[in-house]
């Protein structure tokens, strides 16, 4: 069954709010990004109200709302990782790629934000790229771990 | 006060015995015992929300503070509603609410009708000490009927279960997180009359300026000169 169809037998079903986080983390694999008019056609299969849809979607950063480069890299801006110097982890990234948190390098490699605890506190400072996560950051370790991702 | 019977709960509250059938809020039994305890997001005709916690009370052996308006009474509890340590964070709930609202009670339309002034001059809440950023939104009077101006608005959450629950609609969203919280039309678009069929139902509820009438700028009275409770 592709997609669309299932998301409308979902809708049909009145599943539409239990079943929405999985349908917004399939689309936004599938379409890269939750654009409003991806979210209009969600909401309208899923029979649920536009503004409900995208709420939800707003809320996970990992459900992103804007288009985002091949490899995704999330720098923990929280406390824990902040007592950590994760600041200097965010400089060091910004330089290598030549972009600010929030913006997508020219060729599309990468895209850069910060994001709330990732829930490695533990390997302060984190960042993940992509799913994958890497703690216990200095700044001599960041040139090869965004070497790894093409 | 409801006779003790089936369903009667006893609790303390301030030192004295009330009774109050099973079911039944902190906030409620505190209101039917005579005893005032401000709110921002509760509304009578809403369901509860339970977002603002200026209602918050002491409960003997709770952890923390309770939040009366959702909170229901149980057989035994002993409740303290104004407290040193109840007012000590409620007023500090009302100063980091004024400390992210614009300055322009002055000249607002909402002026002594507005019910975050109301809550802040009973507790007498001081000038915020805490600096935080305030949150910033372009008036939006695209609809003929409603103006929204989100600087002012405190995300009671009001509005939008007043548009579901009263009006029967559901125009009005939360979206984003945290400090970016917003009350949002679909998208994050504008109110326009395409999508609000313009029943005023939010305009009422809103305790703050941030929903108006487009009609209402200057043309009404601003309630009563607020006086500060003893
Ligand atoms: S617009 Fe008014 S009613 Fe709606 S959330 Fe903001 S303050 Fe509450
Ligand atoms: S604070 Fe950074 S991972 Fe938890
Ligand atoms: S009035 Fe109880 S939490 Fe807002």
């Amino acid at each position: 069954m592709n997609m669309t169809a299932k998301i409308r037998e979902i809708g049909k079903q009145g599943r539409g709010r239990e079943e929405l986080l999985a349908v917004l983390r399939e689309a936004r694999e599938s379409y890269g990004c939750l654009t409003p008019e991806v979210i209009v056609e969600l909401a309208a299969g899923l029979d649920l109200p536009v503004g409900e849809v995208y709420g939800v979607a707003t809320f996970y950063s990992f459900l992103s709302t804007r288009p985002k480069g091949r490899n995704n890299i999330r720098i923990c801006k929280s406390i824990p990782c902040f007592l950590k110097d994760s600041q200097i982890i965010i400089d060091t990234v910004a330089e290598a790629i030549d972009i600010q948190p929030g913006e997508t390098t020219a060729d599309n490699r990468f895209s850069f934000e910060l994001t709330n605890c990732i829930g490695a506190c533990d390997k302060a400072p984190a960042m993940m790229v992509n799913h994958r996560v890497y703690g216990g950051l200095t700044p001599a370790e960041i040139a090869r771990i965004l070497a790894e991702h093409k | 006060m409801a006779k003790p019977g089936k369903g009667t709960i006893t609790v303390t509250i301030n030192g004295s015995a009330a009774m109050g059938s099973e079911g039944m809020t902190l906030l409620e039994l505190a209101r039917q015992s005579g005893i005032e305890i401000p709110t921002l997001c509760h509304h009578e005709e809403l369901s509860a929300i339970g977002s603002c916690r200026i209602c918050v009370v002491e409960v003997e052996g709770a952890r923390t503070l309770v939040a009366s308006c959702h909170t229901p009474i149980a057989p035994g509890m002993v409740i303290q509603t104004h407290s040193e340590k109840v007012l000590a964070a409620r007023r500090m709930i009302t100063e980091l609410l004024l400390a992210s609202h614009p300055d322009s009670c002055l000249v607002c339309d909402k002026a002594n009708r507005c019910q975050l002034r109301h809550v802040a001059t009973d507790l007498e809440a001081a000038q915020p000490q805490v600096r935080g950023r305030k949150r910033c939104y372009p008036i939006e009077d695209v609809s003929p009927y409603i103006k929204r101006d989100l600087s002012k608005c405190v995300l009671c959450r009001r509005c939008v279960a007043a548009c579901r629950e009263m009006a029967g609609q559901n125009v009005l969203h939360m979206a984003y997180r945290g400090f970016n919280s917003k009350v949002v039309v679909d998208t994050d678009r504008p109110l326009d009359k395409e999508v609000c069929r313009d029943c005023d139902i939010c305009v009422n509820v809103c305790p703050t300026g941030a929903l108006s009438l487009v009609e209402e700028s200057g043309s009404k009275k601003k309630g009563k000169p607020l006086f500060i409770k003893g």
